[in-house]
């Protein structure tokens, strides 16, 4: 009954992306999530003013590449291409979008168990869609349940697999879950991770 | 005489005076008493409600893969009547590609829906485009949902109560002219009636004609045993009369409407038109047609002789002599009669293999709602339960079940009993549960094996030992364990030596055969590599309730667990690692439609993403070369996950996996744990399959995280080989880092060199 009919768009340049994923592998910059127990807290930077996590309806528009200047900290090999970097870009379906605006609508009203309820019929129509999975984890966000807000990021991570603006994004909402809760250590990290996905 | 009696009365004045003055007062007070019984059963709640529990409703969707038979039969399947125009709810009509429904009003948890005239356009097999009366887009759209039980006492009374306005017309014109003429006329009790019932019996000498007003039924069902004696006919009387000073005739008739009893299941009490009206036909009684409410007005006079699923005969021959009689007091017109009296009884279920309701799963939601809710709540307070169940996969997993435990049957050597079983059937995402089977009598409301046959998991706790071991870091599909003799010393001094399944020893073999063959010397020299402690917490993780004792038998399945247990285990791995509680209640609202409780969904990720890939990808190739190789014949391409379980002397036969979007478990075994001579290949599965084949599931399909690539080995020794080199090729899932050796004759040449390289790419960006 569950049916995921939007597919993953394919980009072309996948050459451009092996080579991003290779270096990015190098950085450690966008490896593998750490599992609920976070990595230990390094050196609590004087943290630089953060950007803020993406505006709610923000991922229904198509991923757009962007091209900001590189931040001084990320050594990137300025050969890279930067056109092209993303193999996947996650949208909502129509019946999942006006979904999602319901739901803002009701978040907006605080009606946080209505929205809840109309997010989780989105995610019954596509279930693995990341963008719905941070919609949710949002929704969280205000419900002040930063642990299952975090959750839901980590879930939005796993399938966003090749969408480096959904990872991006996904890493902010993890971030915002983390200086919620004070773990700035974790938060400054997961915003850093953020940062370097929306780089490419 | 006279002067005598005269006489009497005068030297007894005092006396008698006294004793008419106490018997008139004794009147009084049993009459006020009676009137007070009468009016405070009336004027406050007039009936305990039980909660009323909805399945999922089904959602229809621009996009949605749905053919239009599908859609007609879903609509049907929720009491819509097909016709040829729409004007009224509950209606639909197909034209070409196209259907347009009049739905019906529905308050759900989020929103309290009006009446919608739907019309929605198929195209290959996809619901194209949907849009209202106004010619308006409507992207999403759910149907009310099926409604399917109720939380009614043990042993007790279920009704829905419907309004005057919910109530078609013709319903209390039928009573009224088949049970009581003078209604309308009479205060309470019909003299007339009575003296024309007496002279009837009297003239046959038998009590069959009843004599009975509306009321004087209402106030027995109400207040009254059923016994026949004439105190309890007089107090009948005097109460029916008392109703009728207090209150109007609607009111008395919509009361009857409500309170008759119109039928039994079980233990459970078919009480008034508006649940009977679910009971028999599946739809709401303002939706009911003309030979519907005579059959309904037919069950009044004995549910039990005039069962229309146990006495169909009897009972279409009363409804028809009922149509008629409807025909002659000119309510309907003869042609209308007729055309009623030519259709079928139009039960619902009517082919008894279904239950009308699902006594496991509503077991599972009572006990949900128990935790937050005193009984008296659930049976009294007339509360609203949206549940998870989806009405579709609980009828196929229940067919299976009950299928193939027939055929199993006849190749056992017991004869005393019979073989039982359960699934569960859930979604992976959101740990919604679609479908309890609790035992092969499916409507039977007993032992509910799905939540409590705690019995030994067997080899379905294997995934759980590889799962380990890969996040250990140390491990991957290819990597080669030894599946040689172990001795493990036990605590009490004793030593355990397990045996694989068929006694053989394999040697050396990769950790992807040793778990499709569900090796099990491999395993536990594995699992003592692994760490016991190490697996018992991760089960523990993955979602069993109790953390299991880390003994050395633990990889071998002596954990014990429910059936429903184990669903909880295989649906955080279906879930790429995401633990999320099994849920069959989605929220609770009281009958003003507040809600009380909602239960939303919780995800905790307890597996590194990648390890639980590799997983799975070993768990897929269980279904292609392993011991679920035999569900391929009935499945086809249709990609799926899954694993076995056998318990010592066959006792228990598991099946566990998943699909794209739905997760299966099922057992199989004897209530006295006596062995079965199944294994879990042999039992579990083949219904575990039917139950895939069967429900509307996709294709497991994850894209390869990061960090993993794909592999090229043969099957038996785990090594590295190309294309050409053996039968016993395979794909499998490793870190970017796994070193696997090459099979010396099988290393690629400088040629193929760049294709492999192309595959390797191929692999990492997640095709």
């Amino acid at each position: 009954m569950i049916h995921l009919y939007l597919r993953p768009v394919h980009h072309s340049n996948r050459l451009g992306f092996f080579l991003v994923v290779a270096i990015s592998l190098g950085l450690s910059a966008c490896s593998i999530a750490p599992i609920q127990e976070s990595a230990p807290v390094v050196a609590p930077a004087p943290a630089p003013p953060q950007p803020e996590p993406a505006p709610v309806v923000a991922p229904v528009e198509p991923a757009v590449l962007e091209t900001q200047p590189l931040t001084p900290t990320e050594v990137v090999e300025p050969s890279i291409p930067l056109a092209g970097t993303a193999t996947h870009s996650y949208t909502l379906g129509a019946a999942t979008r006006s979904l999602v605006a319901q739901a803002t609508t009701q978040r907006k009203s605080r009606n946080f168990v209505q929205a809840a309820a109309t997010l989780e019929r989105a995610l019954r129509i596509e279930p693995k869609n990341p963008l719905l999975w941070i919609e949710y984890g949002q929704l969280r966000m205000d419900e002040k349940n930063f642990t299952q807000a975090e959750s839901m990021g980590r879930k939005a991570l796993a399938s966003a697999i090749g969408d480096l603006r959904t990872q991006a994004n996904a890493w902010r909402l993890i971030a915002d879950s983390y200086k919620a809760r004070g773990r700035n250590g974790e938060a400054q990290q997961a915003y850093e991770r953020a940062n370097t996905l929306s780089g490419f | 005489m006279n002067a005598r009696l005269k006489k009497f009365l005068k030297k007894n004045k005092k006396p008698i005076f006294w004793s008419l003055g106490l018997l008139l007062l004794a009147l009084s007070l049993w009459i006020v008493s009676l009137d007070y019984q009468v009016r405070k059963q009336f004027e406050g709640r007039r009936w305990t409600l039980p909660a009323k529990v909805y399945a999922q409703p089904f959602e229809l969707y621009a996009g949605q893969a749905l053919s239009i038979d599908e859609l007609q039969r879903t609509l049907q399947r929720l009491g819509y009547t097909q016709s040829t125009q729409i004007s009224r709810t509950g209606h639909f009509q197909r034209k070409g590609n196209r259907i347009d429904l009049v739905s019906r009003p529905f308050r759900f948890a989020d929103e309290d829906r009006a009446q919608q005239t739907l019309s929605i356009n198929f195209s290959n097999g996809r619901i194209d485009r949907m849009w209202n009366s106004k010619s308006e887009d409507v992207p999403v759209f759910r149907l009310d949902p099926l409604l399917i039980g109720s939380i009614y006492p043990t042993q007790g009374e279920d009704r829905i109560i419907v309004s005057t306005q919910e109530t078609p017309a013709l319903l209390p014109t039928a009573l009224k002219i088949v049970e009581d003429r003078r209604f309308d006329a009479h205060i309470g009790v019909d003299p007339i009636g009575i003296l024309r019932a007496i002279w009837v019996d009297l003239r046959s000498g038998s009590f069959d004609q009843g004599a009975s007003t509306l009321t004087q039924q209402l106030v027995r069902s109400y207040f009254l045993t059923n016994r026949q004696t004439i105190s309890r006919k007089l107090t009948e009387a005097v109460m029916a009369i008392l109703l009728e000073v207090h209150f109007d005739k609607t009111d008395l008739m919509n009361a009857y409407i409500n309170e008759i009893n119109l039928g039994q299941e079980g233990g459970r009490a078919i009480q008034g038109f508006g649940l009977a009206s679910q009971f028999y036909f599946g739809k709401p009684l303002a939706e009911l047609q003309l030979h519907e409410i005579a059959l309904l007005v037919t069950e009044v006079r004995s549910p039990t002789y005039y069962n229309p699923r146990k006495q169909p005969e009897r009972a279409l021959a009363r409804r028809n002599l009922i149509l008629d009689l409807l025909a002659e007091f000119n309510v309907v017109s003869i042609k209308e009669a007729n055309a009623a009296k030519a259709k079928p009884l139009g039960l619902v279920n009517a082919t008894a293999s279904h239950s009308t309701y699902y006594p496991a799963f509503l077991d599972f939601v009572r006990r949900t709602l128990r935790r937050d809710y005193q009984e008296a709540d659930l049976t009294e307070a007339g509360l609203v339960v949206f549940s998870t169940l989806d009405p579709l996969v609980q009828a196929k997993a229940e067919a299976a079940l009950v299928s193939e435990l027939d055929r199993l049957d006849k190749n056992t050597k017991r004869k005393d009993v019979e073989l039982e079983g359960a699934a569960v059937v859930t979604a992976p995402t959101n740990g919604e549960v679609l479908a309890i089977v609790g035992g092969r009598n499916v409507s039977y409301s007993g032992f509910n094996r799905a939540l409590d046959a705690k019995r030994s998991i067997g080899s379905l706790a294997k995934p759980v030992v590889y799962l380990t071991a890969i996040e250990s870091g140390d491990y991957h599909a290819a990597s080669v364990i030894n599946d040689m003799p172990v001795a493990i010393k036990l605590a009490a001094g004793t030593e355990w030596v397990p045996q694989n399944y068929d006694k053989n020893v394999y040697g050396p073999v990769p950790m992807v055969r040793a778990l499709a063959q569900s090796l099990n010397l491999a395993t536990v020299n594995l699992s003592q590599d692994v760490g016991l402690p190490k697996i018992a917490a991760k089960f523990k993780q993955l979602g069993l309730t109790e953390q299991p004792r880390a003994v050395p038998s633990i990889a071998l399945g002596s954990v014990t667990a429910a059936p429903l247990e184990v669903a909880q285990i295989y649906n955080s791995i279906a879930n790429g690692g995401f633990r999320t509680p099994l849920r069959a209640v989605r929220a609770v609202v009281d009958n003003q439609g507040n809600t009380l409780k909602a239960f939303p969904l919780e995800v905790t990720q307890v597996v590194e993403p990648t390890a639980m890939y590799q997983l799975q990808r070993m768990m897929i190739e269980v279904m292609r070369r392993g011991t679920g190789a035999s569900a391929r014949a009935q499945l086809g391409d249709l990609v799926v996950a899954g694993k076995s379980g056998t318990s010592s002397d066959y006792r228990d036969s598991w099946f566990a996996g998943f699909s794209g979007s739905h997760s299966v478990v099922v057992w199989l075994g004897y209530d006295d744990n006596q062995s079965t001579r199944f294994s879990g290949s042999t039992g579990a599965l083949p219904i575990w399959t039917k139950i895939m084949a069967g429900i509307n599931t996709i294709s497991w399909d994850q894209p390869l995280p990061e960090g993993l690539h794909e592999v090229q080995i043969e099957f038996t020794t785990g090594l590295a080989v190309n294309d050409q080199c053996t039968e016993m090729i395979l794909s499998i899932a490793v870190p970017n880092d796994a070193d696997i050796p090459w099979r010396e004759d099988c290393k690629p040449t400088d040629s193929n060199l760049a294709e492999r390289t192309k595959q390797w790419l191929h692999g990492i960006i997640g095709q």
